[in-house]
């Protein structure tokens, strides 16, 4: 039943807004697959590389990441507007659609995020494996499923992945076909869906050019003091999950919105139907919107957190002016490269040198950036071994600009002298 | 349906296209293709001492390249020709990229794809290919020989 008139007619509109925000979240995730490669040593490069090299990549990123939550907000919305219209009766299907598409877009936010495999998709792997082992009677057998063994692992990622992009759209796309062969496209979409749709999507355009998909430092660079923060529709779990003792998360986190779900999908063949679902809809708003400010005052108050998370956000924006580091694939049966006429590379050099001034020496070419050569660079004026170490040291007072940082706090003497003898002898 | 209420219809797609008008956009310069980058550097094939003899030596050389996100550091076959002044040439079929292989019997190379043949000097004898095996840049340093590796497809956008 579709109003024709007045603000009731804008409030349906949620049916609009829900499928032009899945259709960009479709269009961005099959933009990303073209280049993100599911596995634990590849996933943090190849989400730096959309984020840094490819053309419109950060913005693509950024529309699929904050889309994802304007996306769930919208389709909760959409099943509220359902409940005030009372289509648990009138059009039953459409109600157990919409409920099952907010379960369905929950469970693409909550895999999706493990995907870059930095430090807080790290984390937030971490508590789905605590969530699910804590789980009653399955939990041990559930955990082992999720994980696809007894630790987290690349086999984990792929699993987190494949669940991402190919069963839960299907399933989506089941819902969304299925709701579009129950009624006209005409109907399902009128002017004033298209007029709402369009804004939502242009503020999201607008909000994404401006603030990038956040990116931590990758899983295993993270620090001990890194504190991991869940995209905005989940933060009412992370904060619940302050509350409650261990065991007990898993209840919070898993088995009553499970429960909570299923009521709601049955809830056309319950009695008390106005009851149940509007207590349990006004439950879940009041318990978002409490957690959820808790979570975010929270995290302000505390000056130790408050200056920790000042101190990431400054991290990831350095990190973004710093180039691309890419990866290196090696598709040799034999080891013996080039650098082995000169003696093999240093390790500390392969590990901090070569991305960017090649593995020996040759130098590099990053679209615009170009990395110089070290080969014959002992031919040069200021570059004996003694100086090689103190531009790796300060490499301003060498007259280099950045991307080359210094590396006094990363390499002891020892080992920049060792990488200052191995270049002086490269020759070209 | 009167002018008005198609018109109304149009008119309410417009803002479906401009998401996709706007992502599509977006999308053309997010896929477009980025060349390799090989590097120009001088890779070992072997001592020249070891290079005697009339037949061609395969050697394997290790080259890098930026591919997209990676570095990658692979191996090709190359074969020298000592009978030519130590000539170098790639493997790859100037065909369609296939790897030739040297046959001592009949003293030629052979492509294993489209039967393409190749004398001891890398020039075409017959078959599909159009040209001989292709010559790597080559230079002797410090007893040495080095090679500067390109593939076919920067061998021929020249």
């Amino acid at each position: 039943m579709r109003s024709n008139t007045g603000i009731h007619a804008w409030l349906q509109t949620t049916t609009g807004i829900v499928a032009v925000l899945l259709a960009v979240q479709f269009l961005t995730g099959v933009l990303l697959a073209f280049y993100y490669v599911p596995s634990v040593d590849h996933a943090y490069t190849t989400v730096s590389f959309i984020e840094k090299v490819v053309s419109s990549g950060s913005w693509i990123r950024s529309l699929h990441h904050y889309g994802s939550q304007w996306l769930t907000v919208f389709v909760f919305l959409h099943v509220i507007r359902l409940f005030w219209t009372s289509a648990y009766v009138t059009n039953k299907i459409q109600w157990i659609l919409a409920v099952l598409l907010l379960g369905l877009v929950m469970a693409a936010g909550g895999t999706g995020y493990s995907l870059p495999w930095d430090a807080r998709a790290f984390f937030s792997t971490r508590v789905a494996e605590g969530l699910v082992a804590g789980l009653p009677f399955a939990g041990r057998i559930a955990r082992l499923w999720v994980l696809g063994g007894s630790e987290i692992s690349t086999v984990t990622l792929s699993r987190f992945f494949a669940l991402h992009v190919l069963v839960i759209p299907a399933l989506i796309g089941i819902a969304v076909v299925w709701r579009l062969y129950r009624s006209q496209i005409a109907e399902l979409f009128g002017s004033r869906d298209a007029i709402a749709a369009g804004i939502v999507f242009l503020a999201l355009a607008f909000w994404t050019l401006k603030h990038p998909a956040p990116l931590g430092p990758s899983a295993v660079e993270a620090g001990a003091d890194y504190l991991p923060r869940p995209g905005a529709q989940f933060l009412w779990l992370y904060q619940s999950l302050k509350y409650v003792p261990g065991g007990l998360g898993s209840v919070v986190g898993v088995v009553l919105p499970g429960i909570v779900l299923a009521v709601l999908v049955g809830l056309p063949w319950l009695k008390r139907q106005r009851l149940i679902a509007g207590s349990l809809l006004s439950i879940g708003v009041v318990l978002v919107v409490i957690m959820t400010t808790a979570q975010y005052f929270g995290d302000r108050r505390d000056p130790k957190t408050a200056r920790q998370l000042a101190k990431q956000v400054a991290a990831e924006e350095a990190w973004r002016r710093e180039p691309f580091t890419p990866a290196m694939i090696t598709l040799a049966a034999t080891s013996t490269t080039n650098a082995t006429a000169s003696g093999g590379a240093p390790d500390m050099y392969t590990k901090f040198c070569a991305s960017c001034h090649g593995s020996h020496g040759q130098g590099a070419q990053q679209g615009p950036l170009k990395f110089p050569p070290l080969l014959d660079v002992s031919a040069k004026p200021r570059r004996s071994i003694d100086d090689i170490v103190g531009l790796l040291k300060d490499p301003t007072a060498y007259g280099l600009q950045p991307p080359m940082r210094s590396f006094a706090t990363k390499l002891t003497e020892e080992q920049m002298r060792e990488i200052a003898g191995w270049i002086v002898k490269l020759k070209r | 349906m009167t002018f008005e209420t198609s018109r109304r219809s149009f008119l309410k797609f417009l803002p479906l296209a401009a998401v996709f008008a706007s992502i599509g956009g977006a999308a053309f310069r997010f896929l477009r293709p980025r060349l390799s980058a090989a590097t120009d550097a001088w890779l070992d094939v072997a001592s020249v001492s070891e290079l005697t003899g009339p037949q061609p030596i395969s050697r394997k050389i290790v080259a890098e390249q930026i591919t997209g996100w990676a570095i990658t550091t692979e191996e090709h076959n190359v074969f020298v020709l000592p009978a030519k002044n130590n000539q170098v040439v790639s493997a790859i079929c100037p065909h369609e990229g296939c790897e030739v292989a040297w046959e001592q019997n009949t003293n030629r190379f052979s492509c294993p794809c489209h039967e393409s043949y190749f004398a001891a000097d890398g020039s075409r004898i017959s078959g599909p290919a159009a040209r001989g095996l292709d010559p790597l840049p080559a230079r002797v340093q410090d007893g040495k020989l080095q090679v500067q590796y390109f593939s076919k497809e920067q061998a021929t956008r020249a």
